[in-house]
């Protein structure tokens, strides 16, 4: 009876790992090639088709795998499955083809001009040579590179770029509404001669020059033709334009779509791109694929990095130093020591400023002032940040080129580095907001100062640094407690400016522009310009409904100014203001993005002083002019 | 003979009714959980759409253009509508087969998310229940039969197994086969190096990517039935026709088969209603081992408020769970005695 017993229970078993074995064979061969294969069928045959041939002249290659040897593999960028590959859509998550930002990603879709953080430069791509303004600064010319072409073999031309234009506006893209208000029209003046008319204002100057210069390297030239065909397909609805998933999108970058499921995505290089002309890179990027892996936490990502299936990691790995100093991997960053990258956002704390209290300037200043930001730069930032001692309090980000737009003797007294619980008590004895009933808080009008500091639930960086702001805010008499909610109840109360902040949000964190072709000017605005005020939905900033006549005046009259000591005034007031009136405090610097490399297949990743001119900033090799590193890479065992 | 046929019309009637019963009962909780998978997630605070047009506003450098992209989105997806008109509407394409956008995931489709993910879930879920069901079973009545030392054993080890939460035996095999042992790959359903296809090199890689996944989930299934059917398998083992067969000299083997049937019933209960939830996904070892699957897709789908694909998985589940019961009691109706001679009365 045993016996049988027991045989039965041995056959269970065998079955049991029969039927495990099957399941998980069939679960992603049932699902997955029936629904990729053929767009790796469509996109190959066009040009792709003779790259196979060659690679397969050269060594029996598996179609089916990526080498090592070929493959720059990323993390931090792809969280979801690849939605599409249209750049109408900017809503678009293909998050290593498609980013209209201030260092636009350039490895699919190409800019005119590539902007570098570092010099704060920008640098010809599709275009020949620099642009030039007018000289009443209404209109700025460039040249189209004649070597550039698209990936169909067509040249590009200066009427792609007014077609994309016209496109952008036509549908309303965001892209379009972004600028319409800036962009009177982009014309070509001939097959290879852009003209981007501003608009004036009555004054008959351009409204705003930054933003108009800032469309050359922040937007993409996408090909005329393939845009009709799109309209063709969609019979001009506006919405169906931007919902395309565009699988036949025709790009100028040397990567295009190889393959993409919930697991990755891959980029393959494009080997008739024509930058490999010598009046741009004059070669082919180094690595035949891109692939992005999509985990789903940072965890995964970090545990990848660490295993050496990544290769550029733009995520925040905590204690990267540990990496190679603890665990003696070959894993570095931009910076040797902290801060390990360069700081170019600010992660802010704005105030509701009809909170009862916080309509005070000594209180926000007094609270400002108490915070121990070391603690927050060491614990939510691991000390990935430069500290307020090294780089001032201001309203410009650490890079040398902002530091150098104000007058630090001049605001030199308003400046605070944290931790001054002496002085921030001092600042609200001044004002008369003490503790007259002898509870420990003090009072305002009558009634103790209480608040609820806040951000999103699961921020966890953020969520550290507000634990912080609370516990300055002991330290002063002032009694403040955190509360987080969810990301998606979050962003609705803080972003509707047209109504006073509900309760529970009287201190808040929320993000500022990083580095770009309009900054600082941008970053100011959005901490600090009241056009925001009464937005609906408003995504710009100024979050805490901030208002100053004085500021408002300098903000729009910066983009018109050119004298270059008439702008450092004018900063350097704006500062001035900004510290007076504390309507919000930087808690932290936070890099454009995280740059973390792994040096067990590829390097010659950029470093701090690795010779290269311009210098290539450390954006992971795909946005502005760090797509320059992608061209210096080598082999670590060719 | 005028009895006979009388009692068995009486017997196909009573089915006939408790069919009928059965039926109505599935189609009433069908139609409630409809409307509750379409009206919960939309009570839920938060603004999805805010979420995309926060996407789509990095870079922007007006006010207006936001507020008119804002506006564009909220008439796509309909959220400016009363929520009465919504659920017409939603209605009449679920009808046809239609779930809409994904708001979070736009433009692709709910059924496109899903249709890329479910198969990842299933074959990860459905064997993994199957196989913990059966071998947890097998034990279960093992110790319970066989008593002694291999009880003395598997119990303590049961109750720790069942009692270890799910995040915890992933990571712990994470630990120790991944990183320690290096035995198995860390994340991911294949090859971080490959593309599917059929070649014998990715099936493999699908084999061992899927071990660690998979062990997590039937370790703590084991646990769990192992424990519930050593209980039912000792109360039936004592039960009078097991004391009564014995006295009648009737073989152990065909006693055995007696205990096992009727011990088995509850537990083909917890059976069905598993792979009923399954398509929920196993969300734990999803996150830890970076498996694709549906189950991450409906925690993000929850957190950011991306009501189509939350009522869409909900009604998925609904319908199975829904299903698995149906047939749950279905079935008993024909195999129980009992349900059979009360249906009859």
């Amino acid at each position: 009876m045993k016996k049988t017993l027991l045989s039965v229970f041995a056959l269970l078993m065998v079955l049991s790992l029969v039927l495990s074995a099957c399941g998980g064979a069939e679960a992603p061969v049932a699902e997955e090639p029936a629904a990729e294969a053929p767009a790796v069928v469509e996109e190959a045959p066009v040009e792709e088709a003779p790259v196979v041939e060659e690679a397969a002249a050269e060594e029996p290659a598996d179609p089916n795998s990526l080498p090592r040897n070929e493959t720059l593999y990323f993390n931090g960028q792809q969280w979801g499955s690849v939605v599409g590959w249209n750049p109408y859509s900017s809503n678009n998550n293909n998050a290593l083809a498609i980013a209209q930002q201030d260092s636009a990603r350039v490895p699919m879709f190409e800019t005119p001009y590539l902007y570098n953080m570092l010099d704060g430069q920008v640098y010809p791509l599709l275009a020949d040579g620099p642009y030039e303004w007018n000289d009443a600064r209404t209109e700025i010319t460039f040249k189209i590179n004649p070597a550039a072409h698209w990936n169909d073999g067509t040249p590009v031309t200066a009427e792609d770029v007014a077609y994309t234009w016209a496109s952008h506006v036509k549908y309303n893209t965001p892209t379009g509404s972004g600028n319409v208000d800036y962009i009177d029209d982009i014309v070509a003046a001939d097959d290879m001669t852009v003209v981007i008319k501003a608009k004036l204002g009555e004054d008959g100057a351009a409204l705003n020059p930054l933003i108009v210069a800032a469309y050359v390297s922040t937007n993409y030239v996408i090909q005329k033709a393939w845009t009709e065909a799109l309209e063709a397909r969609v019979g001009d609805d506006a919405t169906a334009f931007m919902a395309d998933a565009a699988e036949d999108v025709v790009y100028s970058g040397p990567y295009g779509k190889y393959f993409a499921d919930d697991s990755k995505v891959v980029y393959i290089r494009d080997d008739n791109y024509w930058g490999q002309d010598v009046s741009m890179w004059g070669k082919l990027p180094a690595p035949k694929y891109l692939a992005h892996t999509i985990f789903k936490d940072n965890a995964a990502g970090t545990t990848a990095l660490q295993a050496g299936e990544v290769d550029v990691s733009q995520q925040f790995n905590s204690n990267v130093q540990d990496f190679w100093l603890k665990e003696g991997l070959p894993i570095s960053t931009y910076l040797p020591e902290a801060p390990y990258g360069i700081g170019a956002s600010l992660p802010t704390a704005f105030y509701n400023l009809e909170s009862p209290g916080l309509d005070q300037p000594a209180v926000r200043k007094a609270i400002a002032m108490a915070v121990d930001y070391p603690t927050i730069i060491a614990n939510a930032m691991t000390n990935q940040s430069a500290t307020f001692d090294q780089v001032p309090r201001s309203l410009m980000n650490p890079t040398p080129g902002e530091q150098a737009l104000y007058d630090h003797a001049a605001v030199a007294d308003l400046q605070f580095a944290g931790n001054d619980v002496e002085g921030a008590k001092a600042l609200l004895d001044e004002a008369g907001i003490v503790d007259t009933d002898g509870d420990g808080w003090r009072e305002y009008n009558g009634e103790n100062l209480s608040y609820v500091a806040t951000c999103p639930n699961g921020w966890s960086d953020w969520q550290a640094s507000i634990e912080v702001v609370a516990a300055a805010g002991a330290e002063i008499g002032i009694d403040i407690t955190t509360n987080y909610p969810e990301w998606s109840v979050y962003q609705t109360v803080v972003t509707k400016s047209d109504a006073p902040l509900p309760e529970g949000y009287d201190i808040f964190m929320m993000w500022s522009d990083g580095a770009g072709p309009t900054q600082p000017w941008s970053r100011i605005r959005k901490l600090m310009s009241s056009e925001f005020n009464g937005m609906a939905s408003n995504w710009n900033g100024n979050w805490g409904q901030y208002e100053n006549a004085d500021a408002d005046v300098l903000i729009k009259a910066i983009p018109t100014e050119t004298d270059e000591a008439k702008l450092n005034e004018m900063y350097t007031e704006l500062v001035s203001i900004y510290l007076t009136d504390v309507p919000s405090f930087t808690l932290m610097y936070r890099p454009q993005s995280f740059h973390t490399v792994n040096e067990s297949v590829w390097t010659n990743f950029p470093y701090e002083g690795d010779g290269t001119n311009p210098p290539v900033p450390p954006l992971d090799l795909t946005d502005g002019w760090s797509i320059a590193g992608l061209y210096n890479l080598t082999l670590v065992n060719p | 003979m005028a009895v006979f046929y009388f009692e068995k019309e009486a017997v196909l009637k009573g089915y006939q009714k408790y069919f009928l019963n059965k039926v109505l009962w599935f189609i009433v909780t069908l139609v409630a959980a409809f409307i509750l998978n379409f009206i919960l997630p939309r009570l839920m605070p938060g603004d999805p759409v805010a979420a995309i047009v926060s996407r789509m506003a990095q870079g922007m450098s007006n006010s207006s253009g936001v507020q008119a992209i804002y506006e564009q989105y909220t008439e796509l997806f309909g959220t400016n509508k009363p929520m009465i008109e919504q659920f017409f509407i939603y209605m009449r394409n679920v009808v046809h087969g239609d779930f809409g956008f994904s708001i979070a995931q736009y433009p692709r489709t709910v059924s496109d998310v899903i249709r890329s993910s479910i198969m990842w879930t299933i074959g990860l879920q459905f064997p993994a229940i199957i196989v913990g069901w059966l071998i947890g079973n097998t034990l279960g009545a093992l110790a319970a039969y066989l008593k002694g030392g291999f009880d003395k054993v598997l119990m303590p080890v049961s109750i720790f197994l069942s009692n270890l939460p799910a995040f915890g035996m992933a990571v712990i095999l994470l630990v120790i086969f991944s990183v320690t042992l290096k035995w198995f790959p860390t994340s991911g359903g294949y090859g971080f190096d490959l593309i599917p296809n059929m070649s014998w090199k990715f099936v493999w890689s699908v084999i061992v990517h899927y071990q660690l996944p998979f062990w997590s989930i039937v370790l703590i299934t084991i646990g769990g039935q192992a424990i519930g059917m050593r209980s039912m398998s000792i109360y039936e083992l004592n039960a009078d026709y097991v004391k009564y067969s014995r006295f009648m000299g009737i073989k152990d083997r065909k006693i055995v088969s007696y205990v096992f049937r009727n011990a088995m019933l509850p537990q083909i209960t917890g059976l069905a209603l598993s792979i009923g939830t399954m398509v929920g996904g196993a969300l734990v070892a999803e996150i830890i081992f970076s498996y694709p699957g549906l189950g991450s897709t409906i925690l993000t789908a929850v957190l950011g408020g991306d009501y189509p694909l939350i009522s869409a998985t909900t009604l998925i589940i609904t319908v199975m769970v829904l299903a698995a019961n149906f047939l749950i009691e279905i079935i008993y109706g024909f195999l129980d005695p009992r349900i059979k001679s009360a249906q009859a009365d």
